[in-house]
């Protein structure tokens, strides 16, 4: 039956599917994982890098991007379609930047971000957008937040999320262990985001890439150094962890 | 004739036939003498040829009646051969004992000289110190015309006129017009989760994983839980299956529902389970060693396409 609705964006399926929406949805599942942690004081992201090949330029192939110097914003999917969203939401910070005198909230650019995709669910002759998002950053007010937008259209507020490549075991993984002790400070929600992305990536730090924002200060992307640092000592206090478990047992 | 809005020309529904479009359709459907010799020159290109690697000599008879074995492992698609490659080969010595020589329409290797193992499309194995065990690696599409035996003719290569009723090739190469009935078999491969029929929505299933189907002659418990209907299985590995079945021979397929067709390091480790099976169990060594040959090519095969991100 699906072939019968899967050819054109407007046609709905006798059961109510937009057949492009969901295989633009399986497109996300082709990119590397994000995981998105808003912790009290901090929001984090972090994703798995892309193997490059040994000519290309590694600073070219990027996941995660500033929109603006409070908002960045994390992609899993088609890279060029993530290319188009990244350049309109910039130009849509400048833009409501130089018209309200007020930097974008949060909330506004994922629901820019979401309404752009929504047009192209709903267009002739256009196919949706491959991408997933998740957007952080801290508004005015001063209190993090971590939304996440999909192909459809839609965006939700999130504590902590993955899209991408595994990002069910990722999201399984966050759902045990996201606690308030977790994200009691900057370190902790740091290490959670690390510990959810080695669930997935098997090949250590060097695969893994890290982003931070605090209240009032800019985008910080962490050096490969400081993320094999992290990485060492989350590898430890688990082996200390797993050394008292067997202990107890015994 | 009519244009639709993305540009295909369709043939737009007549109800009012005539028989000159009637006369006009049958004189489409008459085959021309150049027709026909493309046709057989495709034929000819599409045969299926057992070969000693390196004498690149064809076998003449069927590989298991060259190689009579109790446990017959195949291993479809680069997920499954890259499992194979580096939890069961590390296990010993294995010899190479002949390889499939195909083309088709998505068979994209045409050296057979010079693969290396994770492009290799076709190969055939037997363990040195048990030559009773013997492992195909097939990451080729083997396309339905070239999976069956024609069953009422012997296989003559010379003979491209018949019509394709039925399929040739591969299982008569493989298993021969008489095949042993006291041989195992076991079939590992990989299907997109997309396949998979199910009431839950396909984002709450926990991919990848394993799911089994297996002849009626298969007595032993699966590694894992048995494949539900209305899911079918498809191509090569529902064709050996097939045969088994109809030849009354044991075998059974593991099936891994993954989200990531390409060589992937958790797709391929889902097959793990598979382990646990009494045709592998004695032929795994060593685990961590394993792994690390899967890492490694993991990283050789790792660089990715830039569309995705």
């Amino acid at each position: 039956m699906a072939s019968q609705y899967d050819r054109a964006i407007t046609v709905f399926s006798p059961d109510g599917h937009l057949f492009q929406v969901e295989y633009a949805q399986e497109a996300v599942k082709k990119g590397s994982t994000v995981v998105g942690i808003r912790g009290t004081d901090i929001v984090v992201l972090g994703v798995e890098k892309k193997s490059v090949a040994k000519l290309q330029d590694e600073r070219t192939v990027r996941k995660i991007c500033a929109l603006d110097d409070h908002v960045c914003m994390a992609f899993a999917g088609l890279t060029a379609d993530a290319r188009v969203v990244i350049s309109r939401a910039c130009v849509e910070c400048q833009s409501h930047k130089l018209t309200v005198e007020d930097p974008v909230t949060v909330e506004y650019i994922t629901r820019f971000i979401a309404t752009l995709k929504q047009k192209y669910t709903q267009s002739n002759g256009r196919r949706p957008f491959g991408i997933s998002a998740l957007i952080v950053g801290f508004d005015d007010d001063g209190i993090p937040r971590l939304y996440q937008t999909d192909p459809s259209g839609t965006y939700h507020a999130w504590k902590a999320n993955a899209i991408g490549r595994s990002a069910k075991t990722v999201q399984e993984f966050l759902e045990k262990n996201y606690t308030e002790d977790a994200i009691a400070n900057d370190s902790e929600a740091i290490k959670l985001a690390i510990r959810a992305l080695l669930e997935v990536v098997q090949s250590g730090g060097k695969n893994i890439e890290l982003a931070i924002i605090r209240r009032n200060q800019p985008l910080k992307m962490f050096s490969a150094k400081e993320i094999e640092l992290q990485v060492n000592e989350t590898g430890k206090e688990k082996e200390e962890a797993e050394k008292k478990k067997s202990k107890k047992t015994a | 004739m009519a244009a639709t809005f993305f540009g295909e020309v369709v043939r737009a529904p007549c109800r009012a036939g005539t028989e000159d479009e009637e006369e006009e359709e049958e004189e489409g459907r008459r085959e021309t003498p150049e027709d026909g010799e493309v046709r057989q020159q495709l034929a000819r290109k599409r045969e299926v040829r057992l070969l000693r690697r390196q004498t690149k000599t064809t076998l003449e008879v069927s590989l298991l009646e060259k190689y009579p074995c109790s446990k017959f492992i195949i291993a479809i698609g680069n997920n499954a051969v890259a499992f194979l490659s580096s939890f069961i080969m590390n296990s010993g010595v294995w010899e190479e004992v002949g390889c499939a020589k195909l083309w088709n329409e998505w068979c994209r290797t045409v050296d057979t000289t010079h693969l290396s193992p994770t492009e290799a499309f076709c190969v055939f194995y037997h363990l040195k110190s048990n030559p009773l065990v013997v492992l195909c690696q097939c990451s080729c599409y083997v396309a339905e015309d070239q999976q069956y035996q024609w069953l009422e003719k012997p296989h003559n290569p010379g003979n491209h006129t018949q019509s394709n009723s039925c399929q040739v090739f591969w299982l008569q190469m493989v298993f021969g017009s008489c095949p042993r009935k006291n041989v195992q078999v076991t079939i590992l491969t990989c299907r997109h989760v997309t396949d998979y029929k199910t009431s839950e929505s396909t984002s709450s299933l926990h991919t990848p994983f394993l799911k089994a189907l297996k002849t009626q002659n298969f007595r032993e418990p699966p590694c894992c839980s048995l494949l539900e209907q209305p899911n079918i299985v498809h191509d090569l590995p529902a064709a050996v299956l097939s045969y088994c079945q109809v030849w009354k021979i044991s075998a059974i397929l593991y099936l891994c529902y993954t989200d990531v067709m390409k060589l992937d390091l958790i797709t391929v480790e889902a097959f793990k389970p598979v382990l646990s099976s009494r045709s592998l169990k004695s032929l795994v060594k060593n685990i961590p060693q394993s792994t690390e040959i899967l890492k490694k090519l993991m990283t050789t095969n790792e660089i990715q396409s830039n569309i995705y991100t």
